[in-house]
């Protein structure tokens, strides 16, 4: 079962067609964007795990400029780009801003299915460690409030009996005069 | 995977201890097996004592660093526990600040902080971030900001400023990542102006604390419980040493100093405890 949510935008309309078949026929929830501005319309009242997009498209917001937008919404989205073959340096270029990986035309579903599967792969195992850590913060809170009550109540009694210690060891007062000034350390503490 | 007798452990958990300070008992068997099975395997030995005696016997002592890169726990996430971070922003670095900013107004401020055991960096970039937001203009500041840790591989990440992506995307607020932080491939990448804040080198723990100099504030969380007693009473008696008189320590939130400085006075701020001199 696959459970992520997908954004593919593309400005050829078969592509668009294709991509969204193929992909829901995996069992993958997919909206699809003819256009970057359209794409960045989406991005900003849905919450997408994935975008594929193609890198070179007409007007505005082109592959690289909706990357960007989609990591700013969401710095966890993984985006996917598609290139032509001659436009491999710019899908280098896009790892380093930040894309996941890169798929070249004709795109080979395989391939992308192998990909998809790696992301939730990786998704499911950051949620879990998420969950691990979350768990571990609420144990750890809960013993340092402990460990803090502890230590501090340490503190107070070693100081108490640092003071104790003077003045039972006074020697400027009589026995009975320290025993009544250490009771009334120990009675006002 | 290689396995280990119990006399090699014995053999192995001192040889650490030596060269680190960190002590493992028995029970640790499972963790040195998994954090030392690929560097024995590498060196070709087909048994922990033959380990042993290679690593000892290696004048270049680059078995001996990866065996210390792979026993030290790496801590990889920044604001982990935001509670000290907190107390820095809001009660110590005021304080600290008030007591510090000289009379003559051409003066400059100074701070010095150490942090002890550094691992990666990401608790001292948490404590460049800080008094970058509390302080905006640093011109008026001379800031010190230390790490240290045993690790050389620990040391060269966290002087790379370099971290990884899907950690850093989980661990830290948006504002903050964007702000201070650049992608760079699979990774993020540390803003020029906080990574020339801060310093990074090796240091051994279990050494003299000379020519380190005094320090306003002193990081040592969670690392002085790889450490026996005895050595963890060394550990803070030398912190107490290189301390301003007025300065603060902070260790781990679960970590406690009784019965080992009573030099410590720990206060209580909120709900976090910081430690000062008696």
């Amino acid at each position: 079962m696959n459970t992520m949510t997908i954004l593919v935008a593309d400005d050829d309309p078969v592509i668009r067609k294709l991509f969204e078949q193929r992909l829901k026929n995996a069992g993958y929830e997919v909206t699809t964007a003819a256009n970057g501005t359209e794409a960045a319309r989406l991005l900003d009242t849905t919450v997408f795990d994935v975008v594929i997009t193609d890198l070179v498209m007409p007007g505005a917001i082109g592959g690289i400029e909706l990357l960007k937008i989609a990591k700013e919404k969401r710095v966890d989205i993984e985006v996917i780009v598609i290139t032509a073959h001659s436009s491999i340096d710019t899908a280098v270029d896009a790892m380093k801003k930040g894309a996941v990986d890169y798929l070249e035309k004709p795109v080979n579903f395989d391939e992308l299915f192998l990909r998809l599967d790696k992301i939730a792969e990786v998704r499911a195992m950051l949620k879990n460690a998420g969950d691990l850590r979350e768990a571990m913060n609420v144990t750890e809170h809960s013993a340092a409030q402990t460990i803090q009550d502890l230590e501090i109540i340490n503190c107070r009694q070693r100081m108490l009996l640092d003071r104790l210690e003077g003045v039972l060891s006074d020697a400027r007062s009589n026995v009975d005069r320290r025993i009544d000034r250490a009771l009334h350390l120990l009675a006002t503490r | 995977m290689l396995k280990i007798t119990s006399e090699e452990i014995k053999l192995i958990t001192k040889y650490i201890y030596d060269i680190s300070g960190i002590y493992l008992d028995e029970s640790k068997k499972y963790l040195l097996e998994t954090r030392l099975n690929t560097i024995a395997e590498e060196q070709g030995c087909a048994s922990y004592h033959e380990f042993y005696a290679k690593a000892k016997a290696d004048a270049s002592k680059v078995i001996e660093r990866k065996i210390i890169d792979a026993i030290s726990t790496n801590e990889t996430l920044f604001f982990r526990d935001a509670s000290p971070f907190q107390l820095l922003q809001h009660k110590i670095f005021p304080e600290l600040i008030d007591a510090r900013t000289p009379k003559t107004p051409a003066l400059k401020t100074t701070l010095k902080i150490w942090s002890a055991a550094s691992s990666t960096g990401q608790e001292l970039y948490s404590v460049a971030i800080v008094l970058q937001e509390l302080l905006g203009d640093l011109s008026k500041y001379t800031i010190k900001l230390l790490g240290t840790d045993i690790s050389d591989a620990a040391i060269a990440q966290a002087s790379s400023g370099k971290f990884n992506k899907f950690e850093m995307e989980r661990g830290l607020a948006r504002d903050k990542l964007t702000r201070y932080f650049t992608p760079a491939g699979q990774t993020w990448k540390i803003s020029d102006q906080i990574r020339a804040m801060v310093n990074f080198r090796k240091f051994n723990l279990m050494q003299p604390f000379t020519g380190l100099g005094k320090f306003d504030v002193v990081l040592c969380r969670n690392v002085a419980i790889y450490f026996t007693l005895e050595d963890r009473k060394k550990l803070f008696n030398k912190i107490a040493d290189i301390l301003e008189p007025d300065g603060y320590l902070l260790i781990g939130s679960t970590e406690s100093l009784t019965g080992i400085c009573p030099r410590f006075i720990p206060k209580r701020h909120l709900r976090s405890i910081f430690y000062q001199l008696h």
